[in-house]
């Protein structure tokens, strides 16, 4: 498994993987805002353990006298500690590299070329976050995240690790020309479509797109195209461009599946 | 080629099936045997279409989904990996020590770092008592001298030793992490850090003896200071060592060095991280108990003999001895 670093990879928030299986695929990059976010709600849960301990050992305070209070305020700081530093640890090397707030928001913790989370990666970048922290509010990091092309903060580059993003996503509809080209539409091209196989593929590509444009803007973008293939073509048409289109996919398919 | 919608119909149930299957958000290991091989065998299948899908060309909606669903297959499939003690005990046991002697020259660095700013510190302390007011406000320096001035012939409640013993694990060891974490800002931080604490206890230290209590301190540092003061160098060490590795790449990227680092430094840090608990525990209960300073000496002797003869020569190659 590795990832490649060649500057031919584009330009986008993603990480190829390449599996054991010689896949390769790619994970989609958490960006600050996202990873923030989850960080706030990790906040909020830690906060929310360590009131509910204070208050428990209030209680028992009151009611235990000053021997039991020494006793709580001592759990209660290694409870602090462990808050503090070992949360994350813990919680990613339960959940292979994820956290309450990672969860939440579907962000996952993976090494560089892609593996699972060991827990010293674990411990390494989440200890460097006192660094990261640095001066404020995690202002180093962030600066380190927007110069990094993974958003990897100061602790992920010590621990060879990225946070990707493992959202769920849908496709499309299968394809479908409503209603079907009659044999008068038809009749108006040639057998053969002079189209090359990317002009094609684009082609289905915008009809595939059109459930999700705005009428207007499927309309808009048609008519841009429909005049240059009708003049390859050596028809005319009138009015419906993205009409035009569809009936032109059809015959082209027609003949090629067969 | 077969068109998409028809490659869509034929494969997408399969598709469908897994996406339930990793839809539960369980880890892998809580589902029975035969749910996991019907996952390991759609993963596969569905790295096969993956594959079709990019070379046929297919619509990027579809890529996208399936890039997806291999994505979290393959974080499932090969994220089960159970945390072994075994493998704990021996980068305690055998890699700490070992990657502490590796590095030794940052151990030593760290060493003067400290201990040169606390001889300062405690010699300017004796010498002239203002000096402390430079480095320490003076109401917290006539609080330490108060503290020290009694002496532990009484103990104290077990209740405060407790909280105490607490009170180091969330301070020292944060002391600590910190001096190790800032160590990235090319090392910088791990300098600051272990110069300041050096002269921030010499200060200390050499005020609580003007005020004729350096037995006390003394005697109440000596049980749990090879634990402790060993581990805040280490820590420092780390950091040092990890700054280090940021400006002698020895050919590498800055970021690939490093990683080739990572490993050892990592070591480092936990080792230290569990010398300071185990400190953190004398300190609370040990070192301010009632026992005859005679008997907390002994077991001081005994402790750095211990500390140092682990890091000397644990975790040495069998051949080599």
């Amino acid at each position: 498994m590795k990832v490649s670093q060649t500057f031919q990879e584009p330009i986008d928030t993603s990480a190829e993987v390449e599996t054991p299986e010689h896949v390769r695929f790619h994970h989609h990059l958490a960006g600050p805002a996202r990873r923030a976010l989850a960080y706030l709600i990790d906040l909020f849960v830690r906060l929310l353990i360590v009131l509910v301990l204070a208050i428990v050992a209030n209680i028992a305070g009151v009611a235990a006298g000053t021997e039991l209070t020494g006793l709580s305020n001592g759990i209660l700081a290694v409870v602090f500690f462990g808050l503090e530093w070992g949360y994350y640890v813990v919680c990613e090397t339960l959940w292979s590299g994820r956290s309450p707030g990672k969860r939440v928001l579907h962000l996952r913790v993976i090494t560089d070329t892609g593996r699972p989370l060991h827990y010293l990666d674990s411990i390494l970048r989440n200890l460097l976050r006192a660094a990261d922290l640095l001066p404020n509010a995690y202002a180093l990091g962030l600066l380190v995240m927007g110069r990094d092309r993974r958003f990897r903060r100061l602790g992920d580059m010590v621990a060879g690790t990225m946070v990707v993003v493992e959202d769920r996503q849908y496709f499309g509809e299968a394809l479908r020309i409503h209603p079907a080209p009659t044999p008068r539409e038809l009749s108006s091209l040639p057998q053969r479509i002079p189209l090359s196989g990317d002009e094609l593929d684009a082609l289905e590509l915008y009809l595939r797109r059109v459930p999700t444009l705005h009428p207007a803007r499927a309309e808009e973008l048609a008519e841009i195209v429909a005049p240059v293939f009708a003049r390859r073509l050596g028809v005319r048409f009138r009015g419906d461009a993205r009409r035009f289109l569809e009936v032109l996919f059809f015959r082209a398919r027609e003949r090629t599946a067969g | 080629m077969i068109p998409q919608d028809v490659f869509v119909a034929q494969r997408e149930p399969e598709w469908r099936e897994l996406d339930l299957l990793l839809g539960q958000d369980k880890e892998l290991y809580s589902h029975d045997g035969a749910t996991i091989s019907r996952i390991a065998t759609l993963y596969r299948a569905l790295c096969g279409d993956l594959v079709r899908v990019q070379s046929a060309r297919y619509s990027p909606d579809l890529a996208g989904y399936l890039n997806g669903i291999a994505g979290r297959t393959h974080s499932a499939l090969y994220g089960a990996r159970p945390i072994r003690a075994f493998g704990f005990t021996g980068l305690v046991l055998r890699e700490f020590p070992a990657a502490l002697r590796k590095n030794w020259r940052f151990f030593l660095l760290a060493t003067l770092l400290f201990v040169v700013p606390w001889i300062i510190g405690q010699a300017g302390t004796m010498a002239s008592p203002s000096f402390a007011k430079h480095v320490l406000p003076a109401s917290q320096l006539e609080g330490m001298a108060q503290a020290y001035s009694k002496g532990f012939d009484e103990g104290r409640m077990s209740g405060v030793d407790a909280s105490m013993a607490g009170f180091y694990v969330y301070n020292n060891v944060g002391i600590a992490f910190r001096c190790f974490a800032t160590g990235i800002l090319f090392g910088l931080g791990s300098v600051f850090f272990l110069i300041y604490n050096g002269l921030t206890i010499g200060t200390v230290t050499g005020w609580v003896w003007n005020a004729g209590h350096g037995g006390n301190i003394l005697t109440f540092m000596c049980g749990h200071a090879p634990f402790e003061l060993t581990a805040i160098l280490i820590s420092g060490a780390a950091g040092l060592r990890m700054g280090y590795a940021l400006v002698a790449t020895e050919g590498r990227t800055r970021i690939g060095s490093l990683r080739a680092s990572a490993r050892e430094i990592g070591a480092m840090i936990v080792g230290a991280a569990l010398m300071l608990i185990i400190a953190a525990g004398i300190e609370g209960f040990w070192s301010p108990s009632s026992l005859p300073p005679q008997v907390k000496w002994g077991a001081s002797v005994v402790f750095t003999l211990g500390v140092s003869g682990f890091l000397l020569f644990a975790g040495r190659s069998r051949k080599l001895a």
